[in-house]
């Protein structure tokens, strides 16, 4: 099991391709904002969007966002609301909020979010 | 009230027949330059109009895909209309030359702005929040509404974010993005076209300055209320109290846009024309600041605005539909106030031009309405010597078509161009918003609608 601190630190980024996002942790997502959708509601097989944890990374497929890079431009991010698989999700000491940036091959960008974006839970 | 219903109805549904009249005198002056429009020309501009209200609404993902190329084929038809039916090119080079004076103006102001990233570090209190709204609606009047929304809506987010509603960033909306701006041309859309077509820029300031102190302190008011309600648990955050602004380089170029709005050879008779081109040296301006700006803008801030072209590049394809479409509904709506005359008060034009602006943008419907006012009097939005005359002797007029333009863009997401900015904004930051129908019957209707009628018993009820 991979956690969100190990792939910060390592650095490790994640992948896209089309309309699915690769995260390189194993985590519970309790949100997740793109483009100006907030998704919550994972249940649904037709709207929003649904993820699968894997052992070392979590993949999330976007129905409404066929490519990905064209919604997300250059400075903005999509942003997660997650937990580690491991820890606690019912503790809100455990939410972690993370952005992803998509870059240049496929490249998914991963970061802990900043003080200077605004980013409400 | 009937009257303004009327007025309303008669420009929305029954064009044709409202066109049908044509006075002997004036068709022989509208000959004498040029054939007016079939009345049927104004489908393009209502279909897209409709559109752009439902887009967002009913059909999103079909309509971010496809605004650009529905907007520029209805701006199409029309210019073909125009070019191979009536033979008039004056229209189209006309409403170009307005169209990219507009468009340099709006987006300049959104680049320079999203280049600017101002930290609050400070607690959260109603009082401090109604101060900020107040200081956006008199920075809106200088970067307009759209600059001032863009600059201070995630320093608004980030200060509330403990405590978030929804109902701040709506009051925010109403301040903000629209009523704050209503005191100069470059607050608000419709105030620059007025401008453009030859009102003076402070004739606004002068004569709107007594309306607008009283309304933007009565929502603030209403907001402090709202907001005292809104208690959070007493938490060990600690808060330095700093402000910190970053990109500050940007508020020079934001002093040249502003400089720039009055470098036009109509303003200072040594700027050079350069016509034929639809375009002077004041769009050269503002489009070289705006391209300078961006490309020495500091990434990390473009980062933490999460910058991005989409809303100005929409603002920028709706528009050049809406300028083409928009010509002959002008040209028709100016015509046909001198056959209405005086069945048209001033109570009407307030509340027409309201409800319209409400669901309309509130841009294009500010000049037809100043159209069918200069029409009533007998006098022509394309000469500007007309539109002078009309500033001073009919101020009332122009005061309260100006006020309700910019006041009712407020009542919806679609009344003006920043509101779906904020919303969006917002809701990138992770808040809920109401959706189109609660943030009318929650908040516009029992806050704006009073207060909006408050204005129209003190200033025009009985008079004009």
């Amino acid at each position: 099991m991979r956690t969100i601190d190990q792939a910060l630190n390592e650095k490790l980024n994640g992948l896209y391709f089309g309309n699915r996002l690769i995260l390189p942790f194993n985590v519970e997502i309790l949100k997740i904002i793109i483009d100006d959708d907030i998704i919550v509601d994972f249940s649904s097989k037709k709207k929003g969007a649904q993820y699968n944890s894997r052992k070392d990374f979590t993949e999330i497929y976007f129905y409404d966002y066929k490519n990905l890079q064209d919604y997300v431009s250059e400075y903005e991010n999509i942003k997660l609301v997650v937990v580690d698989d491991v820890k606690d999700l019912i503790d809100i000491k455990n939410h972690k909020k993370i952005l992803v940036r998509l870059k240049e091959n496929h490249i998914a960008e991963v970061e802990e979010a900043p003080e200077d974006i605004v980013f409400v839970e | 009230m009937k009257k303004t219903f009327l007025f309303v109805g008669l420009f929305i549904i029954n064009c044709e027949n409202l066109f049908a009249q044509v006075s002997t005198h004036q068709a022989l002056n509208q000959a004498a330059e040029h054939m007016l429009p079939n009345p049927i020309m104004i489908l393009p501009f209502v279909l897209l109009l409709a559109m752009i209200a439902t887009g967002p609404l009913f059909y999103k993902h079909f309509w971010e895909k496809n605004y650009p190329a529905v907007s520029s084929v209805l701006g199409l038809v029309t210019v073909f209309y125009y070019l191979i039916f009536l033979n008039d090119y004056h229209s189209l080079l006309h409403s170009l030359s307005e169209y990219l004076s507009f468009i340099a103006l709006l987006s300049s102001l959104f680049i320079v702005s999203g280049g600017i990233l101002i930290k609050v570090d400070k607690k959260s209190t109603p009082l401090l929040n109604s101060i900020i709204l107040f200081i956006g609606a008199i920075v809106s009047n200088l970067i307009g509404t759209t600059g001032a929304s863009m600059l201070l809506i995630r320093p608004f987010l980030k200060l509330n974010q403990e405590r978030i509603k929804p109902y701040q960033i709506i009051f925010f909306i109403f301040i903000v993005s629209n009523v704050g701006g209503a005191l100069t041309p470059i607050g608000d859309p419709p105030l620059f076209l007025g401008f453009l077509r030859g009102i003076d820029f402070f004739w606004f300031i002068q004569h709107i300055w007594y309306i607008w102190l009283p309304a933007v302190l009565l929502i603030i008011s209403i907001f402090y209320v709202y907001d005292s309600r809104n208690q959070v648990p007493e938490t060990n955050k600690s808060y330095s109290g700093k402000i910190e602004f970053k990109g500050l380089k940007n508020i020079i170029y934001l002093l040249i846009i502003l400089v720039s709005v009055f470098i036009d050879p109509a303003v200072m008779s040594w700027v050079p024309s350069l016509a034929p081109f639809p375009f002077g040296l004041r769009e050269i301006i503002m489009f070289s600041v705006a391209y300078i700006s961006f490309n020495r803008a500091d990434k990390k801030i473009l980062q933490s605005n999460e910058f991005d072209f989409e809303p100005i590049k929409e603002v920028a394809f709706l528009f050049i539909g809406i300028f083409a479409t928009m010509i002959p509904a002008l040209q028709l709506i100016s015509h046909e106030a001198n056959v209405l005359g005086e069945k048209i008060n001033l109570s009407a034009f307030y509340w027409a031009t309201g409800s319209l602006s409400a669901v309309l943008d509130n841009a294009p419907t500010y000049l037809n309405f100043l159209s069918a006012e200069l029409g009533k009097f007998g006098l022509d939005l394309n000469i500007k010597v007309d539109v002078h005359t009309f500033q001073t002797t009919h101020y009332l007029y122009l005061q309260a078509i100006s006020v309700a333009a910019v006041f009712f863009g407020a009542m919806t997401y679609i009344g003006n161009g920043p509101n779906f900015m904020v919303k969006s904004i917002s809701e990138r930051a992770g808040i809920k918003m109401p959706s189109f129908f609660e943030y009318i019957y929650k908040y516009s209707i029992p806050i704006l609608l009073p207060v909006f009628t408050i204005i129209w018993l003190i200033f025009y009820f009985g008079r004009g």
